[in-house]
């Protein structure tokens, strides 16, 4: 064997593997692209074709049963930033900064990010498993085989509802992180939680708060896309639709931290 | 008519399909019978265009189903009715809601006869007051003929039934396969039946496709498949084996 044919055969096997793995990488990239495509073609007004009654009842779903959650995450989000605050806020005496520093972070980044997390792992999470269920027992292919388009029919209605009660629990979430924040001010640091709504409505603008609600926006448009995309790959059976689920979730939250580093940097 | 011409497809790895081609005549009865893994199922999702082929093409009535795009193929699809080997009920949905799908998404009949179609089609399967349960309330009997009822109930002229028989007691399968000719004498259809049932399938199909490894072993009538000396069609079709079990 000549030295050129070791050395082949040395680099064959590693050369091999990263292959698949690229070309793994690159079949999701493209099938995301696809599934985005897909869904932006039905919001043209021409076009707009998915189950309005679906929706709502997914919004009630996704959205009105995920509000504990949020508003017990949030809470202690909320006070959390404040007593990471707190340590330098008495360190300085500057009490009437508190708001500020609490509501600037959660309002921009924290609060969208964290229950943006919560809500990948809730209703993402449940709509891969629901959707790869429906894929491995030939449902999708039952809807396709009565002439039904499996995304204006699963995919749209799940799509329009994740985006909108993401952003409403955002709003929601903030608020509470807010409250939560007072309290703990006011309980914790004897910080008068006026002062500390004074110092919030004083310098937090209405940019950072727009900045975050446009995160929140962005985050539901992944995490539908991302969640949608992974249960409609699904196959394998059950062990697939546990692959699915895990891929997704995995999948929302790399998506998540990207989109809100891009937004973050692009608003610089 | 349906035409399948050179039909390959490799599946996982695996070459699934080779080359396989047969004709369905308006009006037949096929029985598609063979081992396991043979490729069955996939030739027949292959004919309603949900899966595409690596090479070869597939018409019916001299459309190319594999060159529409997706609103022909939704218009061609609705001239198909097909019961899948797992039953494939949406599990959201009670059986009545299943069984009334189809028709609420043609968009063209009103509630009122989509009730009375769901009501006649609950009592062609003998199931009459079950549509207020869910999938996952029923049996698998019960499933298949709710399946079933699904899958014919815009009566479309060509029916595929990927092993209706599938997991059944002798009883059960002995009525899906008396609802499966009832179908045939009322309304003519084009069909192809997968089963391993051969005591069933025998009663219900006119011809005979046997397809082992990807491909067609045999295809030919009742006489023909009874006569047949292929070892493989013998064994499949008089159910028994010369090879020994390690057991």
């Amino acid at each position: 064997m000549s030295p050129m044919h070791k050395i082949a055969r040395t680099f064959q096997r590693p050369l091999h593997l990263l292959g698949d793995w690229a070309m793994g990488w690159f079949h999701h990239i493209g099938g995301l692209g696809l599934l985005t495509w897909q869904v932006l073609v039905y919001l043209l007004p021409w076009k707009w074709n998915f189950d309005g009654p679906e929706t709502w009842r997914t919004m009630y779903r996704v959205g009105v049963k995920s509000f504990p959650i949020v508003v017990v995450t949030a809470v202690l989000v909320g006070a959390i930033m404040v007593i990471q605050s707190g340590l330098y806020i008495e360190q300085y005496g500057a009490h009437g900064l508190l708001g500020w520093g609490a509501g600037y972070a959660i309002l921009r980044s924290v609060g969208p990010i964290l229950i943006g997390l919560m809500f990948s792992g809730r209703v993402g999470a449940n709509n891969t498993a629901e959707l790869g269920t429906m894929k491995v027992t030939d449902q999708i292919d039952a809807l396709r085989a009565l002439s039904i388009d499996p995304v204006a029919y699963l995919v749209m209605p799940r799509f329009m509802a994740m985006i909108v009660m993401m952003f409403l629990l955002v709003v929601v979430g903030n608020a509470t992180a807010l409250i939560g924040g007072a309290l703990t001010s006011q309980f914790l640091l004897d910080v008068n939680m006026v002062l500390f709504f004074q110092s919030v409505v004083t310098y937090v603008l209405l940019e950072d708060l727009m900045h975050g609600l446009m995160k929140s926006v962005a985050f539901g448009f992944a995490i539908a896309i991302i969640s949608c995309y992974f249960g409609l790959q699904t196959s394998g059976g059950a062990v697939g639709v546990g692959r699915a689920v895990n891929a997704s979730v995995v999948g929302s939250a790399i998506a998540l931290f990207a989109i809100d580093y891009a937004i973050t940097y692009a608003a610089l | 008519m349906i035409r399948v011409e050179n039909i390959s497809k490799r599946h996982e790895g695996r070459m699934v399909l080779k080359d396989v081609s047969m004709d369905i005549a308006e009006g037949a009865n096929i029985g598609l019978i063979g081992p396991g893994g043979g490729g069955k199922s996939l030739i027949l999702k292959i004919i309603c265009g949900l899966v595409t082929p690596d090479s070869g093409n597939v018409f019916i009535d001299d459309i190319d189903v594999h060159s529409l795009g997706p609103t022909e193929l939704a218009d061609l699809r609705f001239r198909i009715g097909m019961l899948f080997q797992n039953y494939a009920l949406f599990d959201f949905m009670n059986c009545a809601d299943n069984i009334a799908f189809p028709l609420r998404q043609e968009g063209t009949h009103s509630e009122e006869e989509i009730a009375e179609a769901v009501h006649q089609a609950l009592h062609d399967i003998s199931l009459p007051d079950i549509g207020h349960l869910y999938p996952n309330e029923l049996s698998g009997g019960m499933k298949k003929r709710v399946s079933f009822a699904r899958a014919v109930i815009r009566r479309p002229p060509i029916v595929f039934y990927d092993d209706p028989t599938a997991g059944l007691d002798p009883v059960t399968s002995s009525k899906i396969f008396i609802l499966l000719r009832k179908i045939q004498t009322e309304l003519g259809v084009t069909s192809v039946t997968i089963s391993h049932d051969i005591g069933g399938i025998k009663e219900i199909c006119d011809r005979f496709v046997l397809l082992d490894q990807g491909k067609i072993i045999f295809e030919g009538d009742r006489d023909e498949i009874e006569a047949s000396e292929i070892p493989i069609v013998k064994k499949f079709w008089h159910g028994f084996s010369d090879d020994e079990l390690n057991v």
